[in-house]
């Protein structure tokens, strides 16, 4: 077996109900190697998505780490790794407030003195200049003030980045090595087909960085379309589609940055047996490619197609087989 | 790069927003009319209450006035900094025309007509003197009487019931019908009266109208000037005829041109006491109009020399009261200088400079031994002073009044800040779906709540835009539109003449005041999206997919 690309270990996730809390995963461990197409199986409400949502980088476990490609989805696995890389950021902040008060000083000195020899008199030529000196203390001390003002933003922005530095590790793994298909399409009903599928390569770019892609990312997002068979439907609105082809249309989003793996959630769910069958068709003939897929679903015939099927029951995942043997036992 | 295109395509396709960009635009154009209105109204005060005073005021706000006025004149007229100068005296008195009861409390001012001409727009502001130039004089001077020129041919004109009627042509006495015919010539028509009953006559004769009230001759005669000499008085012109609610002047016919006033007076002497009152006959030569109601009801304009005799302020012999002898004389006193600058001149230091001199003539030993204590005195209390500064009790009331219903409609403005915040925050709570795919496909927190910062930014710069378009051409069209109303109903009449010193309302808009409202309105609007924009940063991914 490959190495494995998406590790989790230990997943558990509850929500809050009421006075309670419901406990959907208590403890999932799951491997997922380069290349593989795994299937999640469970009753509806068994927590499938929710496991989807974290291996996805799209939710946060209460407890637990995934990683992938051996880094931290999260951040860094221990509470101290997790503290050093906030404190990296908050000091990284500090630093730069720092430096810029210091830039600011200096400009204070080397152009405020001259201007306010020069300006000074001239704005007020009968006020004593004891004034004039008054007037520039006053003038340096509210740079001070100001200085010291900024540095306590900068401050409260290095915490703001403790909180969000596991965020932003989250959005580029979301941006770069992952691609999702939903259930319900997800498409942004204002866009085209062609802009719906080149949305991901927007999110990632510059407005620079655009100009200079826009017809690369446009060659790339054509080309994907006509791999799911949806070529002729370029300029087309999400709403003059069918369900499978909007579902195809998801699938061509999801593919378009290339993404290491793909999720997959109840993506037959909303279709009928024609149309599942035809997007089966076309995720089997992605991972024969080498795609690493991840797919939930209730549907055992939908999940038998993939290399390996895991069932998601009481919150923890087995094999399938392995359960249904221990059931049967 | 994915936030300018949803947010264009969200303000192309989301119709809710129109509603935000329609509140925005009336805010901004409401704003823009109310500043440049009142910012206009602004200047026009400042125009007309410019119009009665020099660029710099010498004055020791004291009715017993200060001497050396004239060594002063004499001084300052050397600087290259100074054009003129002129010296002006202000009193109290009680208006009566003649024949009739009208009585009226005025401020007399005393000044050098030809003088006043050079220093300020006082010339501009004359009835008389614009229709028949040159006539105007303070002197001594007779009654016209308007007769008619015999030696022509006369003209036709029809009666009310049709039939016609040849009449001799109508004709002032020579100085004046010269001057009227040289400003027919010129083009100068009467537009600040309403039709009277002989501009009605002379008009369909095919004559052109004889501007002002004159009294007319017996008979058929010729013109002719009449009475004894007297000399002449301007007076405000609202205390003589009747503004309309045209904005018009309606003159009546019992004040012709050179009728007969008089004018009594309380002299106050260096000392501040007051002496008898003075009684001098006058002719009507001319009326006045600044535009400035307290002015134009309160004023009368007499000859400087004619006012300081009669207010006792003229060069006289000082008596020694021990002995009774003569030991010198008491300085002449006026009540104010009024000076014109040359261009490009600072006048606040100017002033400065001016006031300073003057301090010092009371030190000069050309003048000290002939002045009492109480006139030097007079000479302390001396300042000069930009006429701005001045007229500050006129303009800085009106200035407040501007500042404050300005802030009054932006604060009536920030409705459209919340109509902002609510249409986003609808548009937020609609597309949570659409913000949970966007996170899915790697787009930041910060990044989603930049796409509803931009689109309030967006909604902002179209909406201002809009507004400061549809502000200016309505601040534009201003007196147009409201012509148009008043012609659907009378009542509509909003800008009532009569009550208003200025003819039409201000219709010009400036470009500060256009930058301010642009950024004021594409601020308020970004504000109003923050609370929207946040919302949508913050909102989790998987709660804003699993969104009904």
């Amino acid at each position: 077996m490959n190495e494995a690309l998406l590790v989790a270990e230990g997943i558990h996730r509850s929500y809050a109900m009421g006075h309670g809390r419901l406990k959907v995963l208590r403890g999932c461990n799951l491997r997922v190697a380069a290349g593989e197409f795994v299937a999640i199986m469970g009753k509806s409400g068994s927590g499938k998505s929710t496991l989807l949502h974290i291996l996805g980088a799209l939710d946060v476990p209460d407890r637990g780490d995934v990683t992938f490609a051996g880094q931290p989805v999260l951040g860094a696995r221990s509470r101290a790794g997790r503290l050093a890389v906030g404190l990296e950021t908050a000091l990284r902040g500090l630093q730069k407030g720092l430096f810029l008060t210091l830039k600011c000083l200096l400009l204070v000195l080397l152009v405020g003195l001259p201007l306010f020899l020069l300006i000074f008199p001239w704005l007020l030529p009968n006020v004593p200049r004891v004034l004039h000196v008054s007037l520039y203390g006053l003038a340096w001390a509210f740079g001070l003030l100001g200085g010291l003002l900024l540095v306590l933003v900068l401050l409260l922005l290095a915490r703001l980045g403790l909180v969000h530095a596991t965020e932003r590790r989250r959005v580029r793994l979301r941006r770069q090595h992952f691609g999702f298909v939903f259930q319900f399409y997800h498409l942004l009903p204002e866009l085209n087909l062609l802009e719906n599928v080149m949305l991901p390569c927007k999110v990632g770019s510059s407005c620079w960085g655009w100009l200079r892609r826009r017809r690369a990312a446009r060659a790339e997002a054509v080309r994907v379309l006509e791999r799911v068979g949806l070529a002729d439907r370029l300029k087309h609105r999400p709403s003059e589609l069918s369900g499978g082809e909007r579902q195809r249309a998801a699938v061509a989003r999801a593919l378009v940055h290339r993404p290491r793996v793909l999720f997959a959630d109840e993506p037959t769910g909303n279709l009928d047996a024609a149309a599942g069958a035809e997007l089966m068709d076309l995720l089997r003939e992605l991972h024969r490619e080498g795609q690493t897929i991840v797919l939930v679903t209730h549907d055992a015939g939908i999940a038998a197609q993939a290399d390996r099927v895991l069932r998601l029951e009481n919150g923890l995942l087995y094999p399938a087989e392995a359960r249904s043997a221990s059931k049967t036992s | 790069m994915y936030k300018l295109f949803l947010t264009f395509r969200y303000l192309r396709r989301r119709r809710i927003a129109y509603f935000a960009i329609a509140a925005v635009t009336l805010c901004t154009a409401m704003v823009l009319i109310v500043m440049s209105v009142m910012g206009g109204f602004l200047d026009q005060l400042k125009a007309k209450a410019r119009g009665l005073l020099g660029d710099i005021i010498v004055d020791n706000r004291s009715y017993s006035g200060f001497p050396l006025y004239e060594e002063f004149i004499a001084d300052i007229t050397q600087w290259p900094e100074i054009v003129k100068a002129t010296p002006v005296l202000y009193s109290f008195g009680l208006l009566r025309f003649q024949g009739t009861a009208q009585t009226n409390t005025v401020r007399v001012v005393g000044l050098r007509l030809a003088d006043v001409y050079q220093v300020n727009a006082f010339k501009q502001s004359l009835f008389y003197e614009k229709h028949y130039p040159g006539t105007t004089t303070l002197e001594a001077q007779q009654q016209p009487l308007l007769g008619f020129d015999l030696e022509a041919e006369p003209v036709e004109v029809r009666l009310e019931n049709g039939s016609p009627l040849q009449v001799p042509r109508p004709r002032l006495p020579a100085p004046y019908q010269a001057a009227l015919e040289k400003s027919w010539a010129a083009g100068i028509v009467d537009d600040e009266s309403p039709d009277s009953e002989w501009s009605v006559i002379c008009r369909a004769a095919g004559l052109p109208t004889i501007p002002g009230v004159y009294e007319m001759v017996d008979g058929f005669g010729p013109p002719q000037m009449v009475g004894d000499f007297q000399p002449g008085l301007i007076i405000g012109r609202d205390i003589l005829a009747k503004r309309l609610p045209d904005g018009k002047y309606q003159r009546l016919s019992y004040y012709p041109r050179g009728c007969l006033v008089t004018l009594t007076m309380l002299p106050v002497s260096e000392g501040g006491v007051f002496d008898t009152p003075v009684k001098s006959a006058f002719r009507y030569a001319d009326d006045s109009r600044t535009g400035i109601y307290e002015i134009d009801s309160q004023h009368v304009y007499c000859d400087f020399d004619l006012l300081q005799r009669l207010l006792q302020m003229n060069q006289a012999e000082r008596i020694d009261p021990q002995s009774g002898e003569t030991i010198g004389a008491v300085p002449a006193r006026c009540s104010q200088i009024q000076i014109k600058i040359a261009p490009g001149v600072e006048p606040h230091e100017l002033a400065r400079r001016l006031e300073k001199h003057y301090h010092s003539l009371a030190g000069d030993p050309r003048f000290a031994s002939r002045l009492a204590p109480s006139e030097i005195q007079l000479i302390s209390y001396i300042e000069a002073m930009t006429w701005e500064q001045s007229q500050a009790h006129i303009i800085a009331p009106v200035e407040k009044e501007r500042q404050l219903v300005t802030i009054l409609f932006g604060i009536i403005s920030l409705v459209s800040f919340v109509l902002v915040l609510c249409i986003l925050y609808m548009i937020v709570l609609q597309k949570t779906r659409d913000i949970g795919i966007i996170k899915a496909i790697g787009g930041s927190p910060g990044g989603v709540a930049a796409i509803f910062v931009v689109y309030g930014a967006a909604i902002g710069v179209v909406a201002s835009i809009l507004g400061t378009i549809l502000g200016y051409y309505f601040v534009t069209y201003i007196n147009e539109i409201q012509d148009f109303l008043t012609s659907l109903n009378p009542a509509w009449q909003v800008w009532d003449r009569s009550v208003y010193s200025f003819d039409t309302i201000p219709n010009t808009v400036r470009d500060t005041d256009m930058a301010l409202v642009i950024a004021a309105a594409i601020a308020a609007s970004t504000l109003g999206s923050l609370v929207a924009a946040l919302h949508a940063g913050f909102m989790e991914p998987v709660e804003a997919l699993r969104h009904e």
